[in-house]
């Protein structure tokens, strides 16, 4: 064969070869158990900075015979389902969500965290009924992080000036925006063009305060189904605001328009209230007060009820477990135990705005958080406490009703579809993926 | 993504690019009768790039401009957005992460891409319709189609977040499209010279790199080029495989700019500005090799 | 050229000559192909054929899959959205068969005879396609805002019909989508066009004028049948693109608002990492394939049939 021909061929696979080399992990051990963790950057890349400091390096510095090693990532849930399929992925496992992890937990990826819940005595430091979140099969598999509610904002400096007093019905809300409407401002700065998920704030507030959070309930457990008037009437009303072009001037800006130009529709009062989370507010100084150029005051309600009961929905925004293919489940536990200790969550929460997990933290100085955040968070505590919480529904349904609660109330807005044919439809998703046990769990009320 | 180019389509296509007004054709009417012409080609002018020059207006707005003035000319030139972008972006690392892939893919697709031209063009490879047949197919499946198993077995053999790992599926993909090309270019050679080396021994790897290769040199420019354009702009695929920060590509580092549900608009402007300033730049300096093989590789970006 | 100066061994009949010119005729060239080949198999066709396994089956991209026959092909069939998907496709078709090349026929004709600035024009109607999509469908998204964009703009100078954001009415959406993706392609046509163009000799328009022939007679005689080949081709490009379209409507809408802008490979991406339904995903692939598939063969048996293209 000829020579030069045989050396390119010999060329080519060895180009390939120091992949391989490069790629298998080398044994460092001896030192501290490295464990591994991405690290989700897209609340952006200060927040992230924050976490590491705040809870690894805090860790990393107790020198007990493990270290965290965080990898940052732009979409990190994606890469972690991929990794963990392929039978890789991190020693520390987060997921976007109750639902997703039980995905995981269910094919055997994650590892179970009962024997670490009696060892850094979870069950006390957690909101009661709160861990069942990461059941499955009465297996603690993931514990639950960042809780967040949505409510009623408002721009306060233009509803005084008004003399509008803030709704707590929804009968209350449909009268108000009409007087607002009238009177040439818009209602409500609703915007999804970024985001399409969006819509299932809107959904999600309106079944939950409209059917009353206990409907909600038993419609989850599947004692009541989604087509029971009670459900109906709330998305009808929503479907008429939309109609009335409430939401930014009509459904056409609704879907074109940014969160930014709405946050600033709301700060420069031009659009009136806002139904969003709490997520909203790490955002809102860009639109009131001296940053945004105004003298506008921000405010708040709990989300109107068709009775004017308060109650707030929850919902879960993270969760960490452990993968099941760890080398070190004990350590990465460990860590685990840190992450969640109050005194940890209230470092996060104050010092790096993020939300806490749902663990008592009345002990701790939260000083430096956002006092608005504080009000609205101490106010989710209490009802959690009364049972008197809400289900949102990336936290709460399986994954491909959610879908459609998302995409098919577009067709509602558009009047395509009826309320009554949408509700039907979900019933059937939500049936079927019942049925599958991909419906996450529902703790007791 | 390159789509089928029939093959005797890439040979006889004209040469786009030659600036050969005087071949004028339809025309050798008198220029007052041209007017008309003119006022319809600055229209679309305008059409083409109006848009971009709005975009360089808000590069250079203040946030607070950008929201009464989003379409004019800024009031009050400030180029901090540029620095504060080149930082959020994270440029000097995504440069070089870009630079790096299209450096391995055009090197790869090249040297690979042009083995296969040689022995399509000159060897007379038996069974060449069905390669060709394989070829034109596969680079009309829909990448939606296989891209999740590959991303398993790119996942195995540890080929996520690896720019040698991404960089081996642009080759393939980019390949047959090099292929056709540079047959293309390899069927026009005179045979003389390639038959005087076999004659005296040489070997074909030797006739293929010391004379083929030589003599068709415009054409591995132009793809190259074309290789290289496509790499930089890859977007889908460069987000599926890449999700490490440290990893990102100067174009996927776009989403940098966003937080979790909203995007500052002067920064992102600024930052698209950089994205494709070196394009359009490389672009214009060796438009005449760009246009001939986007236009002759019946390739889509 | 040293490969020409290293001498053989001229006359020398080794017994094993007629093994090594078979080699080299036969084996050599698959050596050539073979390094990118099984990269190609590797990255395209494995994964493809696994697709092909995967629609056959419950997989949802985390637990293993499990074998479910045709169930896939039969929920699809059945399927509004499939149905509404496929219909956009469709519609994209059609725009895309006619706006962008009747914009790049009708300039390229006006820019075929202009000698001043030919080249400047050429150029600067091809950079859009140089460009990377992202940036171009965040661009034109505030470029269509209703009050910000140009829609407003030409509203408040009283221009009507333009109050409105055409990226969020259901019945304007996907024009508005193809206008945004049209924005980066004409040009490319336009330089194709051109070039074929320049190519048609002279003596043809010559004597159409001789004939009497206006501008249009022109246009329809002599240009039209002497682009043919690269308009057909053109035309089958557009064709099998339009049933992969991905980009331009992920970006700007994500196939929004109420499903008006869904095709195909809108719904593959989001079956495979939204609904967690990745089996489906594959089977609807697969019928991409298979449309793609249609489109070439149709074309290759109108050329079989003797149209020359």
């Amino acid at each position: 064969m000829n020579v030069s021909f045989r050396w390119a061929a010999v060329a080519a696979l060895a180009a390939l070869s120091p992949l391989t080399a490069l790629m298998s992990p080398g044994a460092v051990a001896q030192e501290p158990i490295e464990l591994s963790m991405w690290l989700d950057v897209t609340n952006g890349p200060d927040e992230a900075d924050c976490i590491e400091r705040v809870a690894i390096d805090s860790y990393n510095a107790l020198g007990n015979g493990s270290m965290v090693k965080v990898t940052q990532q732009a979409n990190s849930w994606d890469a972690t389902k991929t990794a963990l399929a392929g039978g890789a992925g991190p020693d520390l496992v987060g997921t976007p969500g109750p639902s997703f992890a039980m995905q995981l937990a269910l094919a055997g990826q994650l590892a179970p965290l009962d024997e670490a819940a009696a060892e850094f005595g979870w069950d006390g430091i957690f909101a009661p009924n709160s861990l069942n979140l990461g059941k499955v099969d009465g297996k603690l598999y993931a514990i639950p992080s960042e809780i967040e509610t949505l409510v009623l904002y408002y721009n306060k400096t233009l509803f005084e000036e008004n003399g509008w007093t803030a709704p707590t019905t929804i009968d209350e809300m449909m009268t108000l925006s009409q007087t607002i409407a009238d009177a040439g401002i818009i209602p409500f700065a609703h915007v999804n063009a970024e985001w399409r998920p969006a819509n299932e704030w809107f959904v999600g507030e309106f079944l939950n305060h409209g059917a009353g959070p206990e409907m909600v309930y038993k419609a989850l457990i599947g004692e009541v189904p989604w087509t029971d008037p009670a459900f109906v009437a709330p998305m009808e009303t929503l479907a008429t605001m939309q109609a009335n072009g409430w939401f930014s001037g009509g459904l056409d800006r609704y879907y074109t328009g940014t969160f930014a130009e709405a946050g600033s529709m709301l700060g420069e009062g031009e659009a009136a209230m806002k139904i969003e989370g709490t997520w909203f507010l790490s955002d809102a100084p860009n639109y009131f007060g001296e940053e945004a150029g105004n003298s506008n005051e921000l405010g708040w309600v709990p989300m109107p009820s068709t009775d004017g009961t308060v109650s707030y929905t929850l919902g879960i925004g993270q969760t960490y477990s452990v993968n099941a293919n760890s080398e070190h489940p004990k350590e990465a536990a460990q860590f685990l135990g840190h992450y969640f200790s109050p005194a940890i969550q209230a470092a996060l929460l104050s010092e790096c705005g993020l939300a806490n997990a749902p663990v008592d933290l009345s002990k701790e100085d939260l000083s430096g958080v956002d006092p608005m955040l504080a009000e609205i968070n101490a106010s989710l505590n209490e009802a959690y406490a009364a049972n008197n919480y809400g289900y949102t529904t990336w936290t709460f349904w399986p994954p491909e009703s959610e879908t459609y609660l998302i995409e098919e109330v577009e067709k509602v807005w558009a009047g395509d579809v009826t309320v009554e044919d949408y509700l039907a439809g979900h019933q059937e998703k939500f049936d079927a993926e019942r049925a599958a046990g991909a419906a996450p769990p529902v703790p007791a009320r | 993504m390159e789509l089928p180019a029939i093959e005797s389509r890439t040979v006889d296509l004209p040469d786009a690019v030659h600036p050969t007004p005087d071949a004028a054709v339809p025309g050798g009417r008198r220029d007052a009768s041209l007017i008309p012409n003119y006022i319809v080609l600055i229209l679309l002018l305008i059409f083409s790039l109006g848009p971009l020059v709005i975009l360089t207006f808000n590069s250079l707005k203040t946030k607070a401009e950008l929201a009464k003035n989003p379409l004019g000319f800024p009031q009050k030139i400030v180029f901090s957005n540029f620095p504060k972008a080149w930082e959020v972006g994270d440029f000097s690392v995504t440069t070089r992460n870009s630079l790096l892939l299209v450096a391995i893919t055009v090197v790869g697709v090249l040297f690979f891409g042009g083995l296969a031209a040689y022995s399509l063009a000159k060897l007379d490879i038996p069974g060449a319709g069905l390669l060709t047949m394989y070829l034109l197919i596969g680079s009309s499946l829909p990448i939606q189609l296989y891209l999740v198993p590959l991303f398993f077995v790119w996942q195995k053999l540890h080929l996520v977040n690896n720019h040698f790992g991404l960089a081996l599926i642009y080759i393939a993909t980019q390949a047959p499209f090099a292929i056709f090309l540079l047959r293309s270019y390899m069927v026009q050679l005179p045979r003389d010279f390639e038959d005087a080396a076999r004659v005296d021994g040489a070997s074909e790897w030797e006739v293929f790199l010391k004379i083929v290769v030589p003599l068709s040199w415009p054409g591995f420019l132009t793809v190259g080029l074309v290789v290289a354009l496509g790499v930089w702009n890859e977007f889908l695929l460069a987000t599926v495989f890449l999700t490490e920060q440290e990893l990102f590509t100067v174009v996927t580092s776009y989403n940098n700019f966003a937080s979790r549900f909203s995007r500052d608009w002067t920064l992102t402007s600024a930052a698209s500005l950089m994205m494709i300033l070196p394009v359009i730049v490389i672009f214009l300096l060796l438009q005449r090799r760009f246009i001939e093989g986007l236009t002759q590789g019946g390739l889509k970006g | 050229m040293s490969a020409a100066t290293s001498s053989p061994t001229p006359g020398v009949i080794h017994a094993g000559s007629r093994r090594k010119a078979v080699f080299r005729r036969r084996i050599v060239p698959w050596l050539f192909v073979m390094p990118i080949l099984v990269l190609n198999l590797a990255v395209v066709l494995g994964p493809a054929l696994s697709a092909l396994y995967y629609s056959l089956t419950d997989w949802n991209g985390i637990r293993p899959p499990t074998f479910i026959g045709l169930e896939n092909f039969r929920t699809l069939a059945t399927d509004p959205s499939y149905r509404h998907a496929f219909r956009n496709n469709v519609v994209w078709l059609l725009m895309f068969l006619t706006v962008p090349i009747a914009m790049a026929l009708g300039a390229s004709s006006m820019l075929a005879p202009v000698k001043r600035g030919s080249l400047f024009f050429r150029m600067a109607y091809f950079i859009p396609y140089v460009l990377p999509s992202v940036i171009i469908a965040s661009l034109w998204r505030g470029l269509l805002s209703p009050d910000r964009g140009i829609p407003g703009w030409l509203n408040d100078h009283g221009v009507p019909g333009f109050d409105k954001a055409f990226l969020g009415d259901p019945k304007t959406v996907l024009p508005a989508i193809g206008f945004v993706d049209n924005w980066h392609w004409w040009g490319f046509l336009l330089v194709l066009f051109l070039a074929a163009m320049q190519n048609i000799p002279r003596e043809l328009y010559e004597s159409a004028r001789l004939d009497g022939a206006s501008r249009w007679d022109e246009f329809k005689d002599v240009t039209i049948p002497g682009i043919r080949p690269t308009l057909i081709f053109m035309l089958l490009m557009t064709a099998i693109w339009s049933f992969l379209t991905f980009d331009y409507i992920w970006i700007l809408t994500q196939g929004g608002p109420a499903g008006a802008s869904e095709v195909l490979a809108v719904l593959v991406f989001k079956e495979a990492f939204r609904n967690f339904k990745a089996g489906y995903a594959a089977a609807i692939g697969l019928t991409m394939s298979v449309f793609v598939g249609i489109v070439i063969s149709i074309f290759t048996l109108l050329r079989r049939r003797g149209w020359e293209i």
